[in-house]
């Protein structure tokens, strides 16, 4: 918890924060803008709801009670059909499958 | 509000359009992001703002008094009343019921009849992470090593800036509010932050996640029932458990902060590579251990008196931190370990020499540091000491059992777990660098699908961050 040796011996010195970026100086040099960085929520929203539409319902069960939330419940179920329909849920479900093998994979010599 | 769910997703959707119809007036976007974070922190309990709130009135009013003070006698009383109030908010919701507790199995013990009424006080998420805040502040600039900060908006912001609100990282205010100054005309690294979303999620969602509900909380729920080899590998399996879920929290915090335009210090660095202890804890959440370096081990003297008072300093430094996470001796004993540790590290020092180990002799020392670390990681996750030594003691037994519940995916995600503590900084550079060169709308397009995937690997529900409760 304490990073000792950093310290300077027999100086009490002023308290050092820690100015060690997390994101290394280079990677900062190239960028975007806010402009873009809304660009990009925006489409990894749609993609997102194009591709998880599986667990959208189980979010908005979340919303709670009222004629909004139950409004909001079902277009999600409307919008996971409409994914089904349109076979973008095959990689969510193919995936949960893997995953439940993955889950019930025993070493050879468990009963 | 977790980050891994939709209604974050959501939430940081409408911060960020607010970013760009404000354009260049800084002031509202801070007004924006204070009211931002305030709905954040409200998703958990609306009465919890007024706790912060709180906290950061104390610490905007000491700071411009400890300015505006010329006697040094003045400025270290209202150092010290603004330093008691903060921790006297954390004691009261983080301490009481455990002292209530002891001093009714006391009276009890003394055959008294009267008993303090408990009162179950809920604690709010995030208070240890915003009080830390707010004492670093104070004394900085008591000590003279930040500018008073004049502007009530900044210190608002300061206090509760949604990405490290409720688990860090702890953010110093002389890292934080020069930021807060002018706004940043460094360009935002978009690809960066992004792939540390996307890690983060990994660790969190499949890594942490399965570990925790098919190994670890299972094993530790009930150790006598399992063999020698589960205990050990769900004493691993809590290791790589709690590195993923807090490193995962601090990496989406450091993202979500520089796509906002905010620069965060790191605060994890593949801890489990270390080669000493004390190297350990300059890659564990450094920015708690550079913390309570620079507050609590250097005022308590650090290592300028000597041998004996530096490992006094150790010790008590460690175990503070471990009761800092939680009233019971479970956390004391943690601490003791890493306290003790420490101090021993140092006693042995001119015995182990200053001299570069060779290759053999540096597997060897990761290996007994990452020994020593999950060892102190089994009083820290244990229900309680007396379950914590249970599992110790079953360490040694039932070895020709076998495996039961640690199965071939649990070992391949402490694996995968492990393999990331070595993998080199540099090839999250290149990546990152390759992925710059991407137009924003591919990139947010390969995000979310990138996103879709891990949910789709990850169990239904997201778990709360380990952290949350600190």
């Amino acid at each position: 918890m304490v990073a000792v040796e950093r310290e300077l011996p027999e100086t009490p010195g002023p308290a050092a924060a820690p100015t060690a970026d997390a994101i290394p100086l280079k990677l900062r040099r190239r960028g975007g803008t806010p402009r873009q960085v809304l660009a990009l929520t925006l489409v990894g929203t749609l993609a997102l709801a194009l591709f998880a539409s599986r667990d959208l319902p189980s979010w908005t069960d979340r919303l709670g009670d009222g004629p909004v939330a139950e409004r909001v419940e079902a277009l999600a179920h409307d919008w996971d059909r409409a994914m089904a329909a349109l076979g973008l849920v095959k990689p969510h479900e193919a995936l949960r499958s893997a995953i439940r093998r993955l889950l019930d994979w025993q070493w050879k010599s468990a009963p | 509000m977790l980050f891994p769910t939709l209604g974050f997703l959501l939430f940081f959707l409408v911060v960020a359009a607010a970013m760009v119809v404000l354009g260049t007036r800084f002031a509202a976007k801070k007004a924006v992001l204070v009211v931002a974070s305030y709905y954040f922190y409200a998703q958990w309990d609306w009465r919890f703002c007024f706790l912060l709130a709180g906290s950061s009135i104390v610490s905007y009013l000491a700071g411009r008094l400890i300015g505006a003070s010329a006697e040094q006698r003045h400025r270290r009383i209202i150092l010290g009343i603004a330093v008691t109030l903060h921790l006297g908010l954390l004691g009261v919701f983080k301490y009481f019921d455990f002292f209530i507790l002891s001093a009714n199995n006391l009276a009890r013990l003394l055959g008294l009849e009267h008993e303090l009424p408990f009162i179950e006080i809920l604690l709010p998420v995030g208070i240890s992470f915003f009080t830390f805040h707010g004492i670093s502040y104070i004394t900085d600039v008591y000590r003279g090593d930040v500018a008073v900060c004049r502007n009530p908006l900044d210190m608002l912001l300061y206090m509760s800036f949604f990405p490290q609100l409720v688990a860090g990282p702890i953010v110093r205010a002389a890292y934080f509010l020069p930021q807060l100054e002018r706004p940043s005309t460094e360009p935002i690294p978009i690809a960066a932050a992004l792939l540390l979303i996307a890690g983060g999620l990994f660790k969190k969602v499949v890594i942490a996640n399965y570990l925790a509900t098919g190994l670890v909380d299972p094993v530790f729920a009930a150790p006598t029932s399992y063999g020698g080899p589960d205990l050990l590998l769900a004493t691993y399996g809590y290791a790589v458990q709690i590195y993923c879920d807090f490193s995962a929290y601090s990496d989406m915090a450091i993202a979500l902060a520089a796509l906002l335009g905010f620069r965060f210090p790191a605060n994890f660095d593949q801890p489990y590579r270390a080669q000493r202890l004390r190297e350990f804890w300059r890659r564990w959440h450094i920015s708690l251990s550079t913390w309570l370096r620079d507050y609590l081990y250097k005022p308590l003297g650090g290592n300028r008196y000597g041998r004996l008072k530096t490992y006094r300093n150790l010790l008590l430094t460690m175990l503070l931190g471990g009761i800092w996470h939680g009233a019971g001796w479970k956390f004391v004993m943690w601490g003791a370990l890493h306290g003790g540790g420490l101090a021993v590290e140092r006693l042995i020092e001119p015995w182990l020499g200053r001299r570069s180990l060779t290759p053999a002799g540096k597997i060897v020392a990761t290996l007994i540091v990452f020994h020593f670390v999950c060892f102190a990681w089994i009083f820290f996750r244990a229900e309680d000491f007396a379950v914590a030594w249970l599992y110790v003691r079953g360490l040694g037994a039932g070895w020709g059992d076998g495996l039961q519940q640690a199965g071939p995916f649990m070992a391949a995600l402490i694996a995968i777990g492990m393999a990331g503590q070595f993998t080199s900084h540099a090839l999250f550079e290149r990546v990152a660098t390759a992925f710059a060169r991407v137009p924003s709308w591919g990139l947010g397009a390969m995000a979310g699908i990138v996103v879709a995937l891990i949910n789709a690997l990850g169990p239904e529900g997201v778990a709360p961050f380990i952290y949350f409760r600190f």
